[in-house]
């Protein structure tokens, strides 16, 4: 940075008004006796972008606080956050360079979705059985594994679709069979602390998992190949920029936003199949018993749902979920056996900042998350560290949800025996 | 009376000594005698490298008690795994020698795992030839105990920059190196001795088994380098070279020196599909150029493993084994010290060659005007250049491009 002065100067500001405006405008909700669950966040957030005058104000007039004043106020503050740092570091490719800017973003919307992706299983997961599953990282890192071991040694030469959707149904059943194996104590009456039951069992399964693979496997690292190559084409072939400009191993958009092939692949498919998740959930009889119990159980029970056939089938369905963004990544980066580390931990941030129980907050959050580990990896200036701080990313979010908005973004307080609403 | 309390004396004296040199030779042929064996055999250690030094220190183990063990003992080669991580080098240091007993250690691949455990295995006087930890401080700290077969890590810089600086028309160099006791002072020196040839570098770090390099790929392609150097190892190195394939400026888009651990070219291939004209840095001779020992070593290790290479970390697991063994014989046994002096007059005949330790305790390396590092450090190690040329090639096959004692080929400039 030229004139880091100007940066940290921001920083300082927003961060003492910031707090300001939370502390006061809580007690100011408090006082008033109105609803103080979202005033923290936007105080700070109208602390943050307008100092003592966005404090005043919401304390003057104490407005409902709605998604579209934070929404607006968080805005302001990512763009004082931009201007400061524009003005200490106009060299800075985050600011100078607008090609360097759409391809991080684009970079960031993309890993987003399939972090989003793979948090929605965790989401589902805790919004029906209450339990936030340790076993996730495993069940992506069995997705890739499996997918690897169908189509390149059980079945060298199979489509790597039949690979995947084997993958799918063998980490649907293994889920199914955990649950009915070991999560039904929890739900019998058999055991004092159910909770945390539920989180030491999926820490064992995700230890077998684990070093089951190992031992099964070995630890050396795998990979499938592209699923699919694009086509080598320039398209319109005279124009100047070229509007897709296309190899096998990557996508170019208007000589600007590069995507590589197996990302862009993974997202779509994504996409897809939320959409096909958002189907079965809204349009299904077994989606809606399914978001019936993540609302009221017993309720649920009084309308002839079995509850426990669902808490099956969100965990099959969770499980599958993780390992098909496995099956997804595994052509994209090399497969260990302790790959799901770091992709669960940043689906708990995701589940966290989204709010827990909440599948349009989960892929929010996945997009954010996204978008911040591609700002901090874009902006930071010094290549020495930015990169270096990835998993620090998402550990700030994580730490400023808690603190300025617990329930996360959509997430609601829980009603008795309900974990979430889907 | 006092006669008698004079023979009671000596009886008592010669009782004592007679079991304290009965203890000694327990000690000397207390069977099997235990080896160490450090490699990474869990994420995020380099789980291609450790594997293939389990392998062949457990080849050297065979090889030794096929000949008749060591002071008519077998040995045993108890393996460690290190996870590439410095407090668990520590840890695993310890268990080696309280728990595991063992008389000294070989093997260990990842520099801050040597840095991290010699200090310990110093201060408890156990004995370390470490194979394939190349930071300079872990021989020029001078420790009593601490010997090392593989290069300098700024003797292995030195031969990529130098190599850089002959490729044509390169002015800016895109470094990626691991934030680790490794990668730190190779990028530095890397980016030092570029400059000092006139040629540009930007460094950027990564965290040890970084996946996913989007974000840096892109800060990499805004640089508009002319070569990119990996100072990464293990898979994360295969990430970074096939999604920088990906991204368009991969081995096939621009000169590319990819990791380490592409010598494991089963590995490699399957990781890195897109990594034809890849340049590696390989320690060692070309195998047609390998010693009797080598040779014989090459030929078990690929019918054990079923590769079609060898790499070079394997031939220094296996020969820091076999320098144990051979300076343990020469001992006469199995105390620190003894092994130490044996270490420091041996000459070995191992699969790199011939194996030495010029300075040391008897001979400091300022006596002939060298730098600390020189400490217990063979001086000898072949460094070269290879590239793949074809999809699917052995490294074992690929060409030696880089220095011109050595070289087999012209390099391929993909880009020229």
């Amino acid at each position: 940075m030229e004139t880091p002065i100007f940066f940290w100067g921001v920083v300082l500001w927003m961060t003492l008004w910031g707090i300001a405006g939370s502390l006061l405008l809580h007690r100011r909700y408090v006082a008033r006796d109105m609803d103080p669950s979202n005033a923290t966040l936007a105080g700070a957030l109208a602390g943050a972008a307008l100092g003592p005058l966005g404090i005043g104000a919401l304390w003057a007039r104490t407005p409902k606080i709605s998604g579209y004043l934070t929404g607006a106020l968080a805005l302001i503050c990512l763009a004082l956050l931009a201007l400061g740092f524009r003005l200490a570091d106009p060299a800075n490719s985050c600011v100078a360079n607008g090609a360097f800017v759409a391809s991080q973003i684009s970079n960031g919307i993309i890993i987003g979705v399939i972090y989003g992706f793979m948090a929605l299983g965790l989401t589902l997961i805790f919004s029906i059985l209450g339990v936030v599953s340790f076993a996730h990282g495993e069940f992506y890192m069995v997705g890739g594994m499996l997918v690897y071991y169908i189509t390149k040694v059980w079945f060298p030469d199979m489509p790597p679709l039949i690979g995947i959707l084997g993958a799918c149904g063998i980490t649907f059943l293994l889920g199914a069979a955990f649950e009915r194996l070991m999560l039904t104590p929890m739900y019998s009456g058999k055991i004092d602390r159910p909770v945390e039951y539920g989180i030491l069992v999926t820490f064992g399964l995700a230890f077998t998992l684990q070093y089951l693979v190992q031992a099964l496997h070995g630890a050396s690292p795998v990979k499938m190949p592209r699923y699919i190559d694009f086509p080598t084409i320039t398209w319109p072939a005279e124009a100047d920029p070229v509007w897709i400009k296309a190899s096998r191993g990557n996508l170019e958009l208007f000589e600007t936003i590069s995507i590589s092939n197996p990302r862009f692949v993974a997202a779509v498919t994504c996409v897809l199949v939320l959409f096909a998740l958002l189907f079965l959930l809204y349009r299904t009889w077994t989606g809606r018993a399914m978001r019936a119990v993540s609302q009221d159980r017993e309720a649920a029970a009084i309308a002839g749902i079995n509850p426990d056939r669902m808490n099956m089938l969100a965990f099959a369905l969770g499980g599958m979920i993780a390992a098909l963004a496995g099956a997804l990544l595994v052509q994209a980066f090399s497969w260990l056996p302790q790959v799901g580390a770091i992709p669960a931990l940043r689906s708990f941030v995701i589940v966290v900042l989204g709010g827990l129980g909440s599948l349009p907050g989960a892929f929010v959050g996945g997009i954010i998350v996204g978008l911040v580990e591609a700002a901090g990896t874009g902006c930071i200036p010094d290549p020495q560290k930015a990169a270096s701080y990835i998993p620090a990313y998402g550990m700030v979010v994580l730490t400023l949800t808690l603190l300025l908005r617990p329930t996360g973004l959509f997430g609601r307080r829980f009603a008795g025996g309900a974990h979430g609403k889907l | 009376m006092k006669q008698k309390k004079m023979t009671t004396r000596f009886l008592a004296s010669a009782s004592l000594l007679v079991l304290a040199t009965g203890a000694a030779q327990a000690q000397a042929v207390s069977c099997p005698i235990k080896l160490g064996g450090l490699a990474p055999l869990s994420a995020p250690g380099t789980v291609v490298g450790g594997e293939a030094m389990r392998d062949a220190m457990k080849i050297a183990e065979a090889d030794i008690n096929a000949a008749g063990g060591v002071l008519g003992c077998d040995i045993e080669v108890v393996i460690a795994d290190t996870e590439g991580l410095p407090e668990k080098a520590v840890a695993v240091m310890e268990k080696l020698i309280t728990q595991d007993g063992v008389v000294a250690v070989g093997g260990g691949y990842h520099s801050s795992v040597g840095v991290a455990s010699k200090g310990v295995a110093d201060a408890r006087g156990m004995p370390v030839v470490f194979a394939e930890t190349w930071n300079d401080t872990i021989t020029s700290d001078k420790h009593k105990f601490v010997f090392r077969i593989a290069p300098l890590s700024s003797w292995a810089s030195a031969t990529i920059w130098q190599f850089a600086l002959t490729v044509p028309g390169v002015k800016k160099v895109a470094i990626l190196t691991e934030n680790t006791d490794y990668g730190i002072p190779a990028s530095q020196e890397t980016a030092a001795g570029l400059t000092s040839g006139g040629i540009d570098s930007a460094v950027f770090s990564v965290d040890i088994g970084t996946q996913d390099y989007a974000g840096i790929i892109e800060r990499i392609k805004a640089e508009a380098p002319d070569m990119i150097i990996t100072l990464v190892t293990g898979e994360a190195a295969y990430n970074f070279t096939q999604q920088a394939a990906d991204a368009g400026i991969g081995p096939l888009d621009l000169p590319f020196v990819t990791g380490q651990d592409a010598l494991e070219s089963g590995a490699y291939w399957r990781n890195v599909p897109d990594g034809k004209h890849a340049f590696v840095q390989r320690i060692g001779v070309p195998e047609n150029l390998f010693t009797e020992k080598g040779k014989a070593f090459a030929a078990a290790y690929k019918a054990k493993t079923g590769k079609a290479d060898v790499e070079s970390y394997a031939m220094e697991a296996y020969d820091s084994i076999a320098i144990l063994a051979q300076a343990i014989t020469e001992a006469g046994g199995t105390g620190g010290e003894a092994i130490v002096e044996a270490l420091e007059n041996i000459s070995h005949d191992g699969t790199l060659g011939r194996i030495y330790f010029p300075y040391g305790t008897k001979k400091e390396p300022s006596a002939d005007g060298k730098g600390d590092e020189w400490w217990h450090q063979w001086p000898d190690p072949a460094l070269t250049m290879i590239q793949f040329s074809e999809e699917g090639q052995s490294s074992s096959d690929a060409a030696i491009v880089y220095p011109d004692a050595y070289k087999t080929a012209e390099p391929i400039f993909v880009n020229q």
